[in-house]
């Protein structure tokens, strides 16, 4: 599997693929100035992944994003959907989605994410410190 | 900024300011002060050492160099007299003449005519036989000027010579007859045990003084030859002759060098007198006499040289320190050279930065000028305060861009009923492209009302049509999905009725002391995915008088902030609701604008904040 880094900013998250124990994730919040360019990269390398490999993929994805503008959110809602319809076609694709026990915004996002997904979508609350 | 930039200007203009600051002149200053205590102390510790040297060998060579000279003169002077006594004691016929008892004549001629020649030819003061046998004394110029007579104390020297058995012997004496002092040779003539004559020579003392003038070391030095009581016989002053060395001396010196009994070596002491100064002495005994020679010199006449080497020495510092310091400040400012060069580069560079930052604000300021002028068209389209006043009656609008221009605009219509409807629209984005989609979407809801939709619902199924039809025509293989969030809400405030519908916005009524939430459909609008023919749900609300009715988009629960800079949420807005039952609707806007302030605190606006609020009456 192809590796991808991209470095977090203030306005973009860190989104890593770990190739060992292949875990995609994305951390971090997410309000550019051009969502679609910004998440663009992910996901040709996303089609790459689930494309090239045949064999039964297993993709592990944590994300923990405690703020998404409206224009994030519909990329991410773009980037769960393709996963949708890798998971339907049976590759073993299950989610994470990490939030802070405070941040009511970040849960009613992911719960949102959620509600239209027949994938396993874990929501891990992160207690705080 | 302009300000900025040109102060930094006049910082920097002045190059040489820089390169030479208090600093690099601190550096400078006390490199030169180093260099001078380092010159000052080299030439101090070499004077020192020249002067120990100097003074050394003044003691251990130069005094006794001069009296072993002086004493070599003297010592010298007496041998010859010595011997030329000897020549006249030792002659033949002489010897004959006096054993005549003076009276051959022809051996008297040539004897008077020898004591002549000694006298006039060897240069001596004068010269003598005397004879024991007729006790004559004859000098020179062939003449008796004496008969010697024991009884005689001006002749008791000649029977005192005669009886102490010394073939020679040295006597200084005044001679009472000569009225002179004179160093005298006496030899005797014969055996010494039984001897016929005394013959000699005498010196004058004077002649001996000038050589003593001759070796004078300087105006101030003394040398003088002293008898064993310390009585001076011969100084270079004359005036001082027959006086005591006391005199001239300090008694614990005059006491050291009269009772030292060494026999010829030299010795040298120095002490310092009633003015303070040094004063050097040496003295040694003549090989000839049992006297001694003392030489007396003051130390700063013996070291006068040295006032040479002293002014020689600082002139040859001030020289080197001279040198010293220009050749630093050739070094350093050659070393300063770069950085000087660096400085003008920079200064080069920020001119260049500051060109560049003056054309970008042009740039910027034309950009911003578009965009204020773009901000007017964008109220053009909001709603007027006549149909708010209309449509709402007692109401507030908080209108927020992020931007100069935003995605959030606010839209009313009246009808003739007067009731009306009130909207709040979300598009994605902010700022310009936020801008365009109000225009568009403003056109649209226009054009909608225009052709007499009734129910917000059939509005949103329509706005969601005809946006998909408008953005999604032409944009294929770019991924752009646009679209808008949007809260309608149909007023009629005569009979306490609203209709609410919403894609992705909710409405907020409080009733009394509850907060409801309506949230409207999960869909927004004129998404690419979403199908073109998307129902909307409508929900219809009986109000009572007193009923706060809120719509907002999702700038205002999503603005961070806080302890943990989370967004602010919904249950936050809801408390906020509460909090603000009793204040009116315009001191809503205050308080919901203010509060929002103290939660961003320093955090910077994030998205579009629209919120409208309005009192059923």
């Amino acid at each position: 599997m192809q590796n991808i880094f991209i470095e977090k900013t203030k306005s973009t998250p860190q989104i890593e693929f770990d190739t060992q124990s292949h875990i995609l994730s994305i951390e971090g919040q997410s309000y550019p100035e051009n969502a679609f360019k910004f998440y663009e990269p992910v996901f040709q390398w996303l089609d790459t992944q689930l494309e090239q490999s045949q064999r039964e993929v297993i993709l592990e994805l944590n994300f923990h994003m405690p703020y998404i503008n409206t224009s994030s959110s519909k990329c991410i809602m773009m980037l769960l959907e393709k996963l949708e319809n890798s998971y339907r076609k049976g590759k073993k694709i299950t989610i994470r989605w990490y939030y802070n026990e405070d941040n009511e915004v970040a849960l009613e996002c992911a719960e949102e994410f959620k509600e239209d997904l027949t994938l396993p979508f874990d929501l891990c609350m992160v207690e705080e410190t | 900024m302009t300000q900025k930039s040109n102060d930094l200007k006049e910082n920097t203009h002045t190059g040489k300011g820089i390169i030479y600051d208090s600093g690099t002149i601190k550096v400078v200053a006390f490199a030169c002060v180093i260099i001078f205590i380092a010159v000052v102390l080299t030439g101090a510790v070499s004077y020192f050492i020249t002067r120990a040297a100097v003074v050394e060998r003044l003691k251990t060579h130069d005094l006794i160099y001069m009296l072993e000279e002086v004493s070599a003169k003297i010592d010298g002077r007496i041998e010859r007299a010595k011997e030329t006594a000897l020549l006249l004691s030792r002659d033949q016929t002489v010897i004959q003449w006096i054993i005549s008892a003076e009276q051959d004549e022809r051996l008297g001629l040539y004897s008077k005519k020898k004591i002549d020649e000694i006298a006039h030819n060897y240069d001596y003061a004068n010269a003598f036989i005397v004879s024991k046998v007729t006790n004559h004394y004859w000098a020179e110029g062939s003449r008796i000027i004496q008969t010697m007579t024991e009884s005689d104390p001006n002749a008791k020297w000649f029977f005192d010579t005669i009886a102490s058995g010394k073939a020679i012997d040295v006597k200084i004496d005044h001679d009472g007859i000569r009225q002179e002092t004179f160093i005298f040779i006496n030899t005797l003539v014969g055996a010494a045990e039984n001897p016929i004559a005394v013959a000699g020579v005498g010196l004058r003392l004077e002649d001996i003084a000038e050589e003593f003038r001759k070796h004078k070391f300087s105006e101030t030095s003394k040398l003088w030859l002293v008898d064993k009581q310390g009585k001076i016989h011969l100084s270079d002053d004359v005036s001082q002759n027959g006086r005591s060395l006391r005199e001239f001396i300090p008694d614990v010196v005059f006491s050291k060098i009269i009772e030292d009994h060494m026999p010829i070596d030299y010795r040298s002491l120095e002490y310092t007198d009633a003015y303070g100064e040094i004063i050097d002495m040496a003295y040694k005994s003549t090989e000839s006499t049992d006297w001694k020679l003392v030489l007396q010199i003051p130390r700063n006449e013996s070291i006068a040289v040295l006032g040479s080497i002293k002014s020689n020495t600082a002139i040859a510092g001030m020289i080197t320190l001279l040198l010293m310091i220009f050749i630093f400040y050739v070094i350093s400012h050659r070393i300063a050279d770069p950085l000087k060069r660096a400085i003008l580069l920079t200064q080069e560079m920020e001119s260049q930065v500051d060109e560049r930052t003056k054309e970008l604000a042009e740039k910027n300021q034309e950009v911003m000028d578009s965009i204020t002028y773009a901000k007017r068209l964008q109220e053009a389209i909001l709603a007027t305060r006549e149909d708010l006043d209309c449509v709402l009656g007692d109401y507030f609008v908080l209108w927020k861009p992020r931007d100069t221009v935003g995605g959030d605009f606010f839209w009313a219509h009246r009808m003739a009923s007067g009731s009306g409807f009130i909207a709040l629209v979300d598009c994605t984005g902010h700022g310009v492209p936020g801008a365009f989609m109000t225009m568009v979407v403003n056109s649209a809801l226009h054009d909608i009302i225009v052709q007499g939709m009734i129910t917000p619902a059939e509005i949103l199924t329509e706005l969601n049509r005809r946006i998909k039809a408008i953005l999604h025509r032409n944009n294929h293989g770019q991924i752009t999905d646009d679209g808008l969030d949007i809260g309608i809400c149909y007023v009629d405030r005569a009979h306490k009725q609203i209709v609410f519908a919403g894609a992705k916005l909710a409405l907020y009524i409080k009733q009394g002391a509850k907060v409801r939430v309506i949230k409207g459909d999960k869909q927004s609008i004129g998404y690419r995915s979403l199908p073109s023919d998307l129902k909307f749900t409508n929900h219809k609300l009986a109000c009572l008088p007193g009923d706060h009715i809120y719509l907002t988009t999702d700038g205002y629960i999503d603005q961070n902030g806080g302890e943990k800079n989370y967004s602010l949420g919904r249950t936050r807005l809801l408390q906020l609701i509460s909090k603000y039952e009793k204040i009116s609707m315009l001191e809503q806007r205050e308080a919901f604008e203010t509060d929002l302030n103290t939660y961003m605190g320093s955090e910077q606006q994030r998205d579009d904040i629209t919120m409208v609020g309005f009192l059923m009456k």
